[in-house]
């Protein structure tokens, strides 16, 4: 390059140093005058002649001095900003050319970031725990569940007889109400197991750990605030440490203040106290309610965990044959643990965000290679006048450039709206509180849409006047240009086809949605409002105290104006919670007939009214703790015992559970899930308050309206309990879809990005083909050619290029469809109506975005465009 | 820029002043003006016009060095001197000088 590497030093002084630069230049000059005019002097001449004389030598004096400096600094900045100004007013002169490249690749980077931080937050990075890769979640596995919570005496031999763990610990929750204020405050405390701070890593940010007496039975009380409960009620006071809460019937000291980052089991909690493993009722190895968790020693893999902990279990199982014989023991990172079923669906949304990269990607390059291509005859032009490759070669840089930048800085400003929106939409993920945006995934995005958007706008136009300049400088304008434009046709083929497959994808989801809010869900969700009141273990010691706190609060909503009916059950009806369990009949049944499967619930006997599920047979279970009853679904009668005849026939249990007639029979409904087939369904009849218990109000208006009078009526009777999470049945049914809608509103976002971008990308192309095919067109139409030819041909052209596109897309579908099976819903992955819906669409779009240019192909006036080309 | 009647055909005028470098140590721009039309019996005329931006374009290419000095007059004066890559670059331009000359001379002798 010209601009040799001596001189960079001198470049960058002279525009640093501009002042200087012009004062040395004018004292070197003017020496020069001075020497000058004294030599005429000696000559003869007089002062003034001399001085004019020698000035005139120079010519312009200004001029002069001006030219001088251009030496040094227009090589660079100048052209720099000589270039800018060129760049910006070519761009501005094809205004839609540079509104889509930016708006493509702002989106691309955008969309790209934003889903991608997303996915670091909750996949990828490790849990916000010290040394979070040892943490782990460990399940007691028998016959009838995969993962259950697990017994203490069982905590307790586990965390002693292993050699691979730290140590193990767990944890239960119940809702309290804390009762030092005017009205009862509902707090989620964590009751938690020994060592629960040491497995965690975390000390407490103010006071300090359990002490060993606090975790005995009959031990002095304590409890650990969270910062959130510490800044709300104490205002963030040290004093804080040592006061008393009032929790039911007893007071508790506050020992000491979490850090506000840590929030577990989630972000609801307040509190933590402990639970004394060597209580009476905590010596049962029947019973379990511990989640559990372990922190692994240092250098101890997932294998060896297993394997250390199957050994303690067997040799347990030796120890107790009655109560181990039949379990095992899981364990699993606890990252696995929380993020679970989250995991599919944000790869697939990291997808089909990656395509959209790609789209855009592609988009840029066709937009690109056409505008290049539309220049060769500029480009040669300027190399015929005798620009250097390298002063052309900037000036496209320079353009593509400012392109560039313009799209990233949308993108980045796009990013981290998007990153905030989908943390709002996204509130029910798991780890949603650690999305932020991440530098490195923003810069990989950045360095892709630029690289790309380098790529395609520089090369190309300098390749296209590499060979034989002067012939391209001939012909441009004259020749017949031939009509192959393979690379730009391709790149709209392979926009449509991965449009079509992201659109497949959304329609499908939509499709799903669309079938799950059809299903008759055999109950009746609208016009019911849910609550909780807050209650304690503890308190279901009294059986009977809990039923009729129960019975009493059931009651008095039953005779309050606007409501039809009140219920009580553990679980809400049409959510996703599967509590499986296996029965046997007191009758006894032939070892050949199938595994008696269902779904337990625990309801109050006015369930089966205030949900409106019918009875079919029998009576509904009475209200009467000595002879309570069980009901069963149809489905369980039909599947499990003949129909009807299994009125009467007793259930029982494995373990100590009394065993219960069968009442009566009732209709079917969807209890674990509205994308659930109703499954064989035993409903206990149970009428005790306790934690987490859910009331069922049916009302006869707006349930939300029946909020308040609800509050009011409970704080009546219960003026020592908080009542707490009223909100309307059909709100939680729809919150727990909540991610299956955000899949598929994203999904369905980024589809018509990328259907948008592939008929962008069609109609530029197509739109670039008929600009320098002009000369062509008049032709024709000068020979007699009808404007509908013209108009067909074109159209042709785009519609082929979509056609084969749509038929790549949907083979694509075809491959990448199972990875959408299981999140589908009442149409498979091949849908015909979908897949039809989705062609038909693209092709529509793309027949618009064809007849544009094709129109105005055929709209030349032939005589013009002969003489002027 | 047209050539006048003494103008300096361009290209030489750097040869010329790589020249008059060679025999004095530094020179500022006047003298090296005075030396060349000295030298050459007054038959060539170094323009102002041209001189200093080809002294700074030569700067630049590291032909020359210029620092800040005074004259016997006791003026500030801007001398130029030259480098070892200017040196080699004298070489090169008298040997290309040479060569063409020799090549006109015989085209006028024989053609």
């Amino acid at each position: 390059m010209a601009w040799d590497r001596m001189a960079w030093y001198w470049r960058i002084w002279n525009v640093l140093r501009p002042g200087r630069m012009q004062s040395d230049l004018e004292r070197e000059l003017s020496f020069h005058v001075r020497e000058r005019t004294e030599e005429l002097q000696a000559g003869g001449m007089s002062g003034e002649e001399a001085a004019r004389e020698a000035r005139q030598a120079f010519g312009n004096y200004t001029a002069q001095v001006e030219r001088t400096r251009d030496m040094d600094i227009n090589g660079w900045l100048e052209s720099l900003i000589r270039n800018l100004r060129q760049a910006l007013r070519g761009l501005a002169k094809s205004p839609a050319f540079t509104v889509t490249v930016i708006a493509t690749l702002a989106i691309g980077i955008g969309a790209n970031s934003a889903v991608f931080s997303a996915i670091d937050a909750v996949l990828l990075r490790p849990s916000p725990f010290p040394n979070g890769d040892q943490l782990v979640k460990l399940g007691q596995v028998n016959r009838k569940s995969q993962d259950a919570f697990v017994a203490p005496p069982r905590l307790e031999d586990w965390n002693r007889l292993n050699s691979t763990f730290q140590a193990v610990t767990g944890y239960y929750t119940e809702d309290e109400s804390e009762l030092s204020g005017e009205l009862p405050e509902k707090l989620k405390r964590a009751l938690v197991a020994p060592r629960f701070l040491q497995v965690w890593g975390i000390a407490p940010e103010l006071g300090r750990d359990f002490t060993p007496q606090e975790e005995h039975f009959g031990g002095p009380n304590a409890v650990l605030i969270t910062d959130r409960l510490w800044r709300r009620r104490f205002g963030g006071s040290a004093n804080a440490i040592g006061k008393n809460l009032r929790i039911g019937s007893s007071s508790v000291p506050i020992v000491g203040v979490m850090p506000a980052s840590f929030l577990f089991p989630d972000r609801d909690v307040d509190l933590w106290s402990p639970s004394p493993m060597d209580a009476p009722y905590a010596q049962s190895r029947e019973t379990g309610w511990f989640t559990t968790f372990g922190r692994l020693k240092p250098g101890v893999t997932l294998e060896q965990a297993r394997a250390n902990l199957a050994s303690v279990q067997a040799n347990l199982s030796r120890q107790f044959p009655k109560t181990d014989a039949r379990i095992g023991a899981s364990v699993k990172p606890l990252k696995e643990a929380t993020v679970g079923g989250v995991r599919q669906s944000l790869w697939i949304l990291f997808g089909s965000v990656s395509l959209l990269l790609l789209i855009a990607c592609t988009n840029i390059a066709a937009l690109l290679l056409s505008r290049s291509a539309e220049r060769q005859h500029e480009v040669s032009v300027r190399f015929s006048l005798g620009a250097s490759r390298a002063s052309v070669a900037a000036q496209l840089l320079t353009e593509v450039l400012v392109l560039a930048l313009a799209g990233a800085a949308l993108g980045l400003a796009i990013a981290g709206e998007a990153s905030r929106v989908f943390r709002a939409l996204a509130k029910d993920l798991p780890r949603v509180e650690e999305i932020r945006l991440d530098w490195r995934i923003v810069l990989y995005s950045l360095v892709c849409a630029i690289a790309a958007t380098l790529l395609c706008g520089v090369f190309p136009a300098l390749r296209g006047t590499r060979r034989n300049l002067a012939g391209s400088l001939a012909q441009a304008g004259r020749s017949q240009v031939s009509s192959r434009n393979p690379v730009q046709f391709t790149l709209v083929g392979i926009q449509v086809a991965l449009a079509v497959m992201l659109l497949a994808g959304a329609g499908l989801l939509l499709r799903s949605f669309q079938e799950l809010g059809r299903v008759s869900p055999g109950f009746d969700p609208q016009h019911v409002l849910t609550f909780h009141m807050s209650s304690s273990w503890g308190e279901t010691g009294d059986q009977k105290a809990a039923k009729q706190r129960l019975d009493r609060v059931l009651d008095s909503l039953r005779l309050t104006p606007g409501i039809t009916g009140a219920a009580a059950s553990i679980s809400l009806p049409g959510l996703p919670v599967q509590y499986q369990i296996e029965l046997g009949t007191a009758e006894g049944r032939a070892e050949t007939e199938p595994k008696m499967l269902a779904q337990s619930r625990a309801v109050t006997p006015s369930y089966f009214a205030t949900m409106r599920i019918p009875l079919l047979a029998g009576e509904t279970c009475r209200d009467d703790l000595s002879a309570s009853g069980a009901m069963v679904n149809r489905s369980f009668a039909n599947a499990y015992l003949a129909g009807p005849a299994a009125v009467g026939r007793h259930l029982t249990q494995p373990g100590n559970w009394p065993s219960s007639e069968i009442r009566g029979i009732v209709g079917d409904a969807r209890e674990s899930g509205m994308d659930q087939e109703p499954p064989p369904t035993v409903y206990w009849c149970y009428s005790a308050l306790q934690p987490g218990t859910y009331f069922l109000v049916r009302t006869h208006g707006d349930p939300a309206s029946m909020a308040e009078t609800i509050r009011r009526k409970v704080h009546e009777i219960e003026p020592r309990r908080s009542v707490y999470d009223l909100s309307p049945l059909v709100d939680h049914i729809s919150d727990s879809y909540a991610e299956n809608r955000l899949r598929t509103i994203l999904l369905a976002f980024f589809a018509i990005t990328a259907v948008s971008l592939a008929c962008v990308g069609l109609y530029g192309t197509l739109s670039y083909l008929v600009s320098v095919r002009q000369r062509e067109v008049g032709l024709r139409l000068a020979l007699g050619a009808l404007r509908t030819q013209i108009v067909r041909q074109f159209l042709a052209q785009g519609l082929i290029v979509s056609l084969l596109g749509c038929v790549a897309g949907l083979a694509l579908t075809a491959v990448f469809g199972r990875l959408l099976s299981g999140m589908l819903y009442g149409v498979s992955a091949w849908d015909a109506a979908t897949l039809g819906g989705v062609v038909g669409i693209v092709l529509a779009v793309s027949i618009l975005a064809s007849l544009l240019p094709a129109i105005r192909a055929a709209r030349l006036e032939p005589m013009q465009v002969l003489r002027e080309q | 820029m047209g050539v006048k009647k003494n103008d300096i055909l361009q290209g030489t005028l750097a040869l010329l002043i790589l020249r008059t470098l060679v025999s004095s140590k530094r020179m500022h721009g006047y003298a090296i003006t005075a030396h060349i039309q000295r030298v050459s019996d007054q038959l060539l005329r170094v323009e102002e016009g041209s001189l200093y931006p080809a002294l700074h374009r030569m700067e630049q290419q590291g032909w020359v060095r210029a620092d800040w000095g005074t004259t016997e007059k006791n003026r500030e004066a801007r001398f130029y001197s030259l480098t070892a890559k200017g040196r080699k670059q004298l070489m090169q331009e008298e040997e290309s000088w040479t060569r063409l000359t020799e090549g006109v001379a015989r085209v006028i002798r024989y053609a």
